[in-house]
């Protein structure tokens, strides 16, 4: 079974590949595999993250918006690139501290539909997201991308909740 | 009902179940979706072969009658104890699938090395380790807390796949369930075919 986990720079992304890491890829211990056994399932890591279209920056001073040149957007979409590679190679790290080789991949569009979208495409059998913890009405102005998936997602979806704060 | 009651009252305490193993619930309903996910759930986390990862807890839950009855007119007093009855007998039928499907999971798993369909489907396992709960009240109080109550690492729903509408009129448990249950929550949906 694919397991395809969704990360980002957010604590809860992390401790969903770490939950992940530690409860569902346990199977790997077996010492003997029997042939008729089902295979350990695959990891694979995604990151979404929206593309560039235009640049509008605002100067802070009074005047009017400054229509970002092309360089400038093509050096923007390099950072953008670089910083989606970066994360990526740090979850991929994750995984082989434990023993777990993941393929990393990296999808544009809006992070909640190109999320769905990459699962389909992957034939994932289980696409994990790490969940902020919103309250209900947080969750409705900012919107929640677990919220879509889990709504939307073709297979079937774990959401892996933050660590509950003692108190 | 008061078997249930027993079974709860002992399978709490502490972060696992008395095996030591941490603890699955997977609430179900007497829907194709539950099943469905109960039968998923069956093949992806408890593949014969190998040990039980995870004490596994059925668990439905009967609404009291009165609720599903509702705001009725005359002559809902009358009605009751038949709707009672039908409860009743839902949430047997619903458990005693349960049993069945756990009793012999089906192991569909692609095996390049066999060719005949047959040996791909005949491997059937059994789930040792697995206790039913029936519990009365509306199923979004009643799967939250056997969650807490078991200290369970992960719940399992099925997911009726409500629209939008649909679901700010009736509810929806999976949405629930997904944002006040503690602990990791898994929403098996059947895959949709692309037309």
């Amino acid at each position: 079974m694919k397991v395809v986990v969704a990360v980002d720079d957010s604590d809860g992304s992390r401790h969903a590949l770490a939950w992940v890491l530690d409860h569902l890829l346990v199977a790997e211990q077996e010492p003997e595999p029997e042939p008729e056994r089902q295979p350990p399932p695959e990891l694979v890591v995604v990151h979404a993250h929206e593309p560039l279209r235009h640049i509008v920056m605002y100067p802070v001073g009074p005047g009017s918006a400054v229509y970002g040149a092309p360089s400038m957007m093509e050096a923007v979409r390099a950072a953008q690139a670089e910083s989606a590679r970066g994360l990526l190679d740090r979850a991929k790290r994750i995984c082989q501290r434990r023993g777990v080789a993941a393929e990393a991949v990296a999808v544009e569009g809006e992070p909640r539909e190109a999320l769905c979208r990459a699962a389909a495409d992957m034939g994932a059998g289980l696409l994990v997201l790490g969940s902020r913890g919103l309250g209900a009405i947080k969750r409705a102005f900012l919107g929640s991308v677990s919220d879509y998936c889990a709504h939307h997602a073709t297979c079937p979806i774990m959401v892996v909740k933050p660590p509950a704060a003692t108190s | 009902m008061a078997a249930a009651e027993a079974a709860a009252a002992g399978g709490g305490g502490g972060g696992s179940s008395s095996s030591g193993k941490p603890v699955m619930v997977v609430g179900i309903d007497d829907s194709d979706h539950s099943y469905y996910a109960l039968e998923w759930t069956l093949q992806h986390f408890f593949t014969p072969g190998g040990a039980q990862q995870y004490h596994l807890v059925v668990l439905t839950a009967k609404p009291p009658a009165s609720s599903v009855i509702g705001i009725a007119g005359v002559g809902s007093a009358e009605l009751l104890p038949t709707v009672e009855a039908d409860l009743k007998r839902t949430v047997v039928r619903v458990i005693d699938k349960a049993k069945k499907l756990c009793a012999e999971i089906e192991m569909l798993h692609d095996d390049p090395a066999a060719d005949d369909l047959d040996l791909l489907r005949r491997r059937s396992a059994q789930v040792a380790d697995v206790s039913y709960e029936t519990i009365e009240g509306d199923a979004r109080n009643v799967i939250c807390e056997a969650v807490d109550r078991h200290h369970a690492e992960i719940l399992v729903v099925g997911c009726h796949g409500y629209s939008y509408w649909k679901r700010a009129v009736l509810g929806s448990v999976s949405d629930y369930c997904t944002h006040h249950a503690h602990c990791t929550v898994m929403i098996v949906k059947r895959p949709k075919h692309k037309h």
